[in-house]
């Protein structure tokens, strides 16, 4: 496989949060790429650190989390390296967050329009009302909203036409990478993945690369080339969509898959395997998923398992993975 | 909670009243380990029980070591010292051959020769009794009334609070001047006017609202559908829940009514012998006001005790204001 | 919009209708009748109270006296004040009313900016000293027995400082000498000089308005920097014809006069402001537009000052309607305090000499300039959500 260079890199990433009662290990190690022009689906339970990646990706992290380890290379600069302006002029302009189906992404008291206006005037120099306007106008058919709508205050939108106008903003400025993050409390279900899809669609066009969170590996299989499964603060297993679906390597995987009913389109949470995510502020030693594991043994008491390419791109962090039969 | 009581023996569950009990006394107790961990809280209910103790004390010294004829906050005269008002007794006078350390006065003596500290330690307790007094009217009616207001809803409700957007816009002041002045206006009086001004105006609002929260809550339900009285639901469901609430508000009601106390006697409205607002009006009518640093004694104790005082009671507010709505508690 | 200053000014006439009905009713329950207390006056003729007696129909039947007395205050026709016989009420009142008012918008204004200002820069600095230093002082400051720091105030800064003058309106000496062509009195000079400078301060704020509204559609950095050039050019030419005219020394007797007063509603006024916008602002900070703006890769200043802080505004500026009674009570305080010639201290002495009619004409006039406050208010929040402009 031809390896072009990533447009994102993320290698050994480790993210703390302090917190009275100890360190939440919310990301432990974790490591991807991202090609150009491609898209990314990070899936897993509630809790498992997906958002905490995409804050670390932006560097928009609450004062409380710390990156202790890793790098993050975006086109091939270190971004863990910039400055403070450095990071103001990078966020937005290379990486653009789409907070999903979050009702408040929006501030109520400017229109719309207005806060597109402000991410242009910041990145794109001083540009005259006019020009700004015809811009926001274009990003609005594109998302399918009428332009007109851009002097409206976001109160006067539905949630729908919400997400629209977050995706407008997102794309605004020509980021190279989009995430978007959607949050466990989906509002209706229906629009969420139809704008996915349109998402989906605006992005090949333009050429942009993209991460998806989700903690539903039915929409993150529809929209993503790659797929990285998390759980517990780190990346269990990572390969393009098919290999993990057909042939998943890990047992959280595998137990994911199997949960995973084959009627599409119905929603359920991801809680079939017995037990529970460990507490991350008192992660168990070794592969973090031993105390659910059926496959467990006692070096996987132990040790941490290495997150090793297993061919073909197929990354898989586990002692005794499932049966590879890839060929 | 109460359908187990119906469906359970009745013989072995306690009644209904000790549980009750037992639930309130375990809120209290979780309630108070929230009040506690505020410092704000902490130093408000210091300054009240320091207060308390010297409305208390009050009377015991006038019993014992104070002569009446000397320290009667009203009536009392110091022939002994020649010169009224006169500094406190413990501090020092290098241009008086006379003085010799002692705590005759501590505060010294006003104007009319009446010792400072008696006058503060009597107000003290008219300006408890004032407070809690117009927080009781307050919390009474609001609560009855919100409880009412929300239960019912309809026309009850929209007219009380109708009445209450009037009220809560009235200028209480001038209000309490004009009445206090036309009407011969005593503490009682006034802890009325305020309490039924309070009670209608914006408590009455907020608790109502609470109110509704309550009312939508299952057991009224249950308690409705099982065929209660109107008014023992609400007696029993929605008034109980609200007093926590009603409890905060009675705080701010004894801020302002101590507040309003002391602005009409201070203009030497109200029918009353001594009060902390009547001691800063005597000083300053006396024209000691632009000399404050020398007579400090005269303008100082009084006015810095209405404020501590309404402060420790607004403080105490804040800190319960926590306990109540969770949504400012710090995580 | 328009629906919903409509609803409330509806929802203001019927309170001033039911403030009415109860001064009406104190009133009626006063002991004796209104006239009795004209003998209190002793340069009133006796038959001066028959008359009134028979002008006021003190002998009507009550519903018939009630209807009079709404006819009256709707057309001004307070009666004639006691203790200032034989002034009609109205002409006293309309004289101190734009007193008050300058007094209360100016201070109300003052602690405002200063009380969200300080509050939004509290809100920088969690924990730790300035946490519980802010609020020891602003708790202080918001208890603190108005009257007696009024005193304090005019104490340090008149007394012992002298920076200031101790209290009133103008200082007599200036103004006895002073030269308006067909003016002799101090008081009538004062009032001449005070109307112009109403105006100048009103033409000030509708060119400024102006300004805000013609800068609307320019470019963010072309916006800014139009509406501060604006606004330092309207204030500068206002100073200037001021400094410039005869009478300028004269207004700035008067605004020294109300320097004490206003830093006084302030200092007691703006705690509560400041405590209110620093909650308010950290309650704000946690929302997700504002991880928007922050992805957007605003300075953490803008992030604060624009989105954070233009939305704390809100709940802020509700909290300063809801505390609006209480504002006005502690402005009457303080303009007793400082013999302020306002509604204050005219309620305080027509009550004191038992001045019926002046009583009841400056309490009406207090409950209608509270409603005229609240409406005023709740219009400018309805202009500040735009949630609320439909
Ligand atoms: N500010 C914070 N302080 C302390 N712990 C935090 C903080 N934010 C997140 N965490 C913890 O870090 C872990 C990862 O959280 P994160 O929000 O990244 O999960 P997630 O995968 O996005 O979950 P979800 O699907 O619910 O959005 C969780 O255990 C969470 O409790
Ligand atoms: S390393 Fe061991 S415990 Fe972890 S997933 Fe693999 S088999 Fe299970
Ligand atoms: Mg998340």
């Amino acid at each position: 496989m031809a390896e072009a260079t990533p447009i994102l890199s993320v290698q050994d990433l480790v993210m703390h949060y302090t917190t009275r009662k100890g360190d939440v290990s919310a990301v432990d190690g974790v490591s991807f790429d991202l090609e150009n022009g491609k898209s990314l689906g990070l899936v897993g339970e509630s809790g498992c650190g997906k958002t905490s990646i995409a804050f670390s990706l932006m560097k928009l992290l609450p004062d409380n989390a710390k990156i202790k380890g890793g790098s993050i290379y975006v086109g091939g600069t270190d971004i863990l390296q910039l400055s403070h302006d450095e990071l103001l002029k990078f966020r937005w302009q290379r990486i653009a967050m789409v907070f999903q189906a979050a009702m408040n992404a929006l501030n109520p008291v400017y229109t719309v329009g207005d806060q597109i206006i402000e991410a242009l005037d910041l990145h794109w120099g001083d540009l005259s009302r006019e020009q700004s306007r015809e811009r926001i106008g274009q990003l609005f058919e594109m998302v399918g909203l009428d332009p007109k709508l851009m002097d409206r205050y976001p109160h006067e939108f539905s949630g729908g036409m919400r997400q629209r106008a977050v995706i407008a903003m997102a794309l605004s400025c020509n980021p190279d990478i989009i995430i978007a993050d959607e949050p466990t409390t989906a509002l209706d279900v229906i629009v969420q993945d139809r704008i996915l899809r349109e998402l989906k669609k605006i992005q090949e066009k333009l050429g942009m690369s993209m991460i998806y969170i989700s903690h539903d590996i039915a929409v993150i299989a529809e929209v993503s080339d790659r797929i990285g499964v998390m759980y517990a603060g780190r990346m269990a297993e990572l390969a393009d969509g098919v290999d993990i679906f057909e042939h998943p390597l890990h047992p959280y995987t595998y137990a994911l898959m199997r949960a995973f009913p084959s009627i599409k389109g119905e929603k359920h949470e991801l809680v079939t395997l017995p037990g529970e995510p460990p507490d991350l502020l008192f992660p168990p030693p070794g592969c973090r998923f031993h105390p659910r594991c059926p496959r467990a043994t006692d070096v996987c008491k132990q040790e941490q398992p290495p997150f090793a390419d297993n061919g073909r791109g197929h990354f898989v962090a586990c002692w005794h993975p499932m049966e590879a039969n890839h060929e | 909670m109460n359908m187990t009581v119906q469906t359970s023996s009745v013989d072995t569950a306690p009644p209904l009243w000790q549980m009750r009990l037992k639930l309130a006394l375990k809120n209290f107790k979780s309630g108070w380990a929230i009040f506690k961990e505020n410092p704000i809280g902490i130093i408000g209910l210091v300054l009240i029980v320091f207060f308390a103790l010297l409305a208390a004390l009050h009377p015991i010294l006038m019993a014992t070591a104070w002569e009446p004829a000397v320290y009667d906050p009203i009536t009392g005269y110091d022939f002994e010292i020649l010169i009224h008002p006169s500094p406190p007794t413990w501090i020092p006078q290098p241009d008086n051959p006379m003085w010799e350390f002692s705590f005759r006065h501590v505060l010294g003596t006003d104007p009319l020769g009446r010792d400072v500290l008696s006058q503060l330690m009597f107000s003290t307790r008219s300006e408890f009794l004032l407070g809690v007094g117009a927080a009781l009217v307050t919390v009474l009616i609001a609560t009855t009334i919100g409880a009412v207001a929300a239960y019912y809803g309809g026309l009850v409700d929209m007219i009380f609070m109708r009445i209450a957007d009037v009220v809560y816009m009235l200028p209480f002041i001038a209000l309490l001047i004009v009445l206090s002045s036309l009407f011969d206006f005593e503490l009682i009086h006034l802890a009325l006017v305020y309490g039924v001004l309070a009670g209608f105006g914006g408590t009455t609002i907020v608790i109502k609202s609470q109110a509704l929260t309550i009312k939508v809550k299952a057991y009224i339900e249950a308690a409705r559908i099982a065929g209660g009285n109107d008014l023992h639901i609400i007696f029993t469901h929605l008034v109980p829940n609200l007093l926590p609430l009603s409890f905060l508000y009675m705080m701010f009601t004894v801020t302002g009514a101590i507040f309003s106390e002391a602005v009409l006697s201070f203009f030497g409205l109200l029918d009353i012998r001594m009060s902390w607002g009547l001691m800063i009006q005597t000083a300053q009518a006396a024209g000691y006001l632009l000399n404050s640093w020398k007579y400090w004694y005269l303008m100082f104790p009084s006015g810095v005790a209405i404020t501590l005082l309404c402060a420790a009671f607004y403080l105490v507010g804040r800190a319960l204001d926590e306990v109540v709505n969770p949504r400012l508690r710090k995580r | 919009m328009g629906k919903y200053i409509l609803k409330r000014v509806g929802q203001i006439l019927v309170t001033l209708l039911i403030f009415q009905t109860l001064l009406f009713v104190i009133l009626t329950a006063l002991p004796g009748d209104v006239t009795n207390r004209m003998l209190t006056n002793p340069d009133i003729p006796p038959e001066v109270r028959e008359r009134t007696r028979q002008a006021l129909g003190l002998d009507d039947p009550v519903l018939i006296q009630y209807g009079r007395w709404l006819g009256n205050f709707l057309t001004g026709n307070l009666g004639v004040s006691y203790s200032e016989y034989p002034k009609p009420v109205i002409d006293i009142l309309l004289e101190r009313i734009p007193r008050t008012v300058v007094l209360f918008l100016t201070a109300s204004i003052v602690q405002f900016v200063v009380g969200f200002t300080t509050g939004r820069a509290l809100a920088w600095r969690r924990g730790g000293f300035f946490e519980y230093g802010s609020t020891v002082v602003g708790v202080t400051l918001y208890t603190v027995f108005t009257p007696w720091f009024g005193l304090m105030m005019i104490f340090i800064f008149g007394a012992r400082l002298r920076w200031l003058p101790l209290g009133k309106f103008l200082d007599p000496v200036i103004w006895r000498n002073a030269e308006i062509t067909g003016l002799a009195d101090s008081a009538s000079k004062g009032n001449y000089v005070f109307t112009r400078m109403l105006l100048t301060a009103s033409i000030a704020v509708v060119l400024w308005l102006l300004l805000t509204i013609f800068t609307r559609n320019m470019s963010t950095r072309r916006r800014n920097r139009a509406r501060l050039g604006g606004t330092f050019l309207i204030l500068a030419t206002a100073v200037g014809i001021w400094a410039a005219s005869e009478i300028g020394y004269l207004a700035w007797d008067i605004v020294k006069h109300m320097i004490l007063p206003v830093v006084t509603i302030t200092l007691v006024g703006f705690a509560g402001t400041m405590l209110l916008t620093r909650q308010t602002m950290l309650e704000t900070l946690r929302e997700d537009y504002i991880q928007t703006a922050r992805a957007k890769g605003l300075p953490e200043k803008v992030v604060r000052d624009k989105h954070a802080a233009r939305n704390a505004m809100l709940p802020v500026f509700t909290g300063l309607i809801i505390n609006l009674p209480g504002a006005i009570s502690g402005g009457i305080i303080t303009e007793t305090i400082f013999s302020w010639p306002g509604m204050g201290i005219t309620l305080l002495n027509a009550t004191t000499s038992e001045d019926i009619p002046l009583v009841m004409g400056t309490l009406s006039f207090i409950g209608l300039l509270t409603l005229t406050a609240h409406l005023v208010a709740d219009v400018t929040y309805a202009f500040l959500d735009p949630r609320i402009r439909y």
